[in-house]
């Protein structure tokens, strides 16, 4: 049966060969934008857990990931602090490691943190090599896993950041998420490299946010309530929250995602159709003649339907191997710039075939049942 | 044995009502080799279809080895048509993607027939109609009389109990013809198969045992053929 299908498919080779290619760009696309989708899903669920562990404090009107210059004076540190149930209230200062964005993907900041306080913090990477930041340390620097292969640091070696001489203490373990990209310096040395860079900024003493640790055992939810409560020109992003800034981040990619995935489902959905009607009236004597020597009307929708469901198959496997050939050859191009776009899961893979198949199978419902349901004698008369 | 009575099939074209068939009464015994002749539009090929199960009739009964058609549903028909029919076309109507022994397998390959025995009787189908060495060809390798005769070994391969021809050698030459009758007469005689050939080609019904005239849907005539012996050059 299947080769005869096989057979029947290519008797109109390019009529076949031009459905499926149509199959191939709507999953070729697919593809490879399920694989940025996954590298995006993969970062933000690393950011979730970085952001998840603790309260952020950021300036009125600010989120978790737009500070728009607007910062926090310090003394709202102390005032945090005791809030009851804050364990440590944390200053922290980021900026850009240089003044070029770096493209697609988590920008690579300069992380200022308290040092005093910040231990509990910075202890929840996993540290690879070397030691995190202490209390005290000046002109020191922990880098994120990518950031310590951008610079190829090894541990006592010295690193530019903007310019400005950095001793590498530590190395992080790689997260697949945004402390990756992250140089950790102390809040002095990160707010020095901030002057530095806007001579004409008068700061004083300032923190883009300041992250709080609560006491074991304390609810995040109602600490960050009453923070909220006690301390005011603030926003305090709670775990929840965060999660909320972040779901809505990956929702409104995934949402794309699966706009793409719906214009190949009608586009291809349609000409699978097209094809196989076209198919089943060229072919209606021969239906004819099969129902005459005895075919049962399943046996001829079950070819039809094979027949539909192979042309989204082979369009399935070929777009899919494309789209992992562009996202190999992307990846390899942009690994000099140490980012990676995308990311390839097995749901990468067997997703869009899975996709295509079940695609032509449903496309070829309704030409198949049209075929199963011929009259043998009208068929037969056809010409 | 087919009793046909009372048989009526009505078109309607608009509000135009076409007989194909009107009140045709028929019997055929088992083993007939018969012809069913008659100008065109007399509803020959409308009653080999009625009788080949292929359409339902408007009113009155056929019965085929004592079942009564009308009352089965389409399943059942299907399953007659799969196990009792062989049919023979004008145009051959062999698959073009399939040679000549997987369309000869096809009626096989719907009876559920394992793959190894469909191989085997196909094979000895295609002995009697003389094109084992053909088996390989596909349908466009093979002449109008070979792929003729690929449809008859297709049409026997199941043993039906009935062959229906319609216009078996209407696209085929004198020779050819000859050549056909010749072998669905003998395989008539050996199996003891009944055939019923509608032609409009007088040669055809002069070589049948008895020929069956149709005009305006109604048997005009049937009478003793004349069953000539064949001689093919």
């Amino acid at each position: 049966m299947f080769k005869y299908v096989l057979r029947n498919m290519w008797r109109r080779k390019a009529r076949t060969f031009l459905t499926v290619f149509g199959i191939v760009v709507g999953i070729f696309a697919l593809t490879v934008l399920g694989a940025l989708s996954a590298r995006l899903n993969q970062q933000v669920n690393g950011a979730r857990t970085w952001y998840s562990s603790k309260i952020s404090v950021v300036p009125k009107g600010s989120s978790l990931f737009g500070a728009d210059n607007s910062y926090l004076e310090l003394s709202k540190v102390p005032e945090i602090q005791a809030v009851p149930g804050v364990k440590n209230a944390v200053a922290g200062f980021g900026l850009p490691l240089s003044d070029q964005s770096s493209g697609f993907g988590t920008p690579e900041l300069i992380i200022g943190a308290d040092l005093s306080k910040a231990k509990d913090e910075l202890e929840l990477i996993r540290i690879k090599e070397g030691r995190i930041l202490q209390d005290g340390d000046q002109g020191k620097v922990v880098l994120g896993s990518t950031l310590a292969e951008k610079f190829d640091a090894k541990i006592g070696e010295t690193v530019e950041l903007r310019g400005e001489p950095f001793e590498v203490v530590g190395i992080y373990e790689t997260t697949l998420s945004a402390p990756d990209s992250f140089a950790f310096v102390s809040y002095e040395d990160a707010l020095a490299l901030f002057r530095a860079a806007n001579p004409y900024f008068q700061v004083k003493e300032i923190a883009a946010t300041i992250d709080v640790i609560p006491e074991p055992g304390v609810d995040m939810e109602d600490l960050a309530k009453r923070i909220d409560e006690s301390v005011s020109g603030v926003k305090v992003i709670s775990p929840a929250e965060a999660e909320k800034q972040i779901s809505q981040f990956s929702l409104i990619f995934n949402a794309i995602l699966l706009g793409i995935g719906f214009i190949a489902l009608i586009v291809g959905g349609l000409s699978i159709i097209n094809t196989m009607i076209m198919s089943v009236s060229e072919r209606t004597q021969e239906i004819g003649l099969k129902k005459a020597v005895g075919a049962e009307t399943g046996s001829i929708l079950g070819e039809y339907l094979t027949e539909a469901s192979l042309i989204g198959f082979f369009g399935g496997i070929i777009g899919m191997l494309l789209g992992l050939l562009a996202v190999n050859i992307l990846n390899r191009v942009t690994s000099s710039n140490n980012v990676t776009i995308f990311t390839v899961t097995w749901m990468v893979v067997v997703g869009p075939v899975i996709f295509a198949t079940i695609l032509g199978t449903a496309a070829g419902v309704f030409p198949a049942l049209r075929a199963a349901h011929l009259k043998p004698v009208d068929a037969l008369k056809e010409d | 044995m087919i009793v046909v009575s009372g048989l009526k099939k009505i078109y309607k074209i608009g509000d135009m009502e076409i007989r194909a068939i009107d009140n045709l009464d028929l019997t055929i015994e088992k083993g007939e080799f018969l012809s069913i002749v008659g100008p065109s539009g007399s509803g020959k090929t409308t009653l080999l279809h009625l009788i080949g199960c292929l359409d339902l009739p408007t009113y009155g009964g056929i019965s085929i080895d004592g079942a009564e058609i009308s009352t089965l549903s389409a399943s059942d028909l299907t399953r007659i048509r799969r196990e009792k029919i062989g049919f023979v076309f004008q145009e051959f109507n062999l698959l073009p993607v399939l040679n000549a022994r997987e369309n000869v397998e096809l009626p096989l390959r719907y009876q559920k027939v394992p793959s190894q025995e469909r191989h085997r009787r196909a094979m000895e189908a295609l002995e009697m109609v003389g094109l084992t060495d053909r088996a390989n060809n596909r349908p466009t390798q093979l002449s109008g009389g070979e792929q003729q005769r690929v449809a008859i070994a297709r049409a026997l391969v199941t043993k039906p109990v009935l062959v229906l021809a319609d216009e078996p050698t209407g696209e085929l030459d004198t020779y050819n013809t000859c050549r056909i009758i010749e072998l669905m007469r003998d395989l008539n005689r050996e199996t003891q198969q009944t055939f019923a050939i509608v032609t409009h080609d007088p040669m055809v019904a002069d070589y049948t045992r008895r020929v069956v005239t149709l005009r305006d849907g109604k048997v005009s005539s049937d009478e003793a053929g004349l069953e000539q012996e064949l001689t093919c050059e």
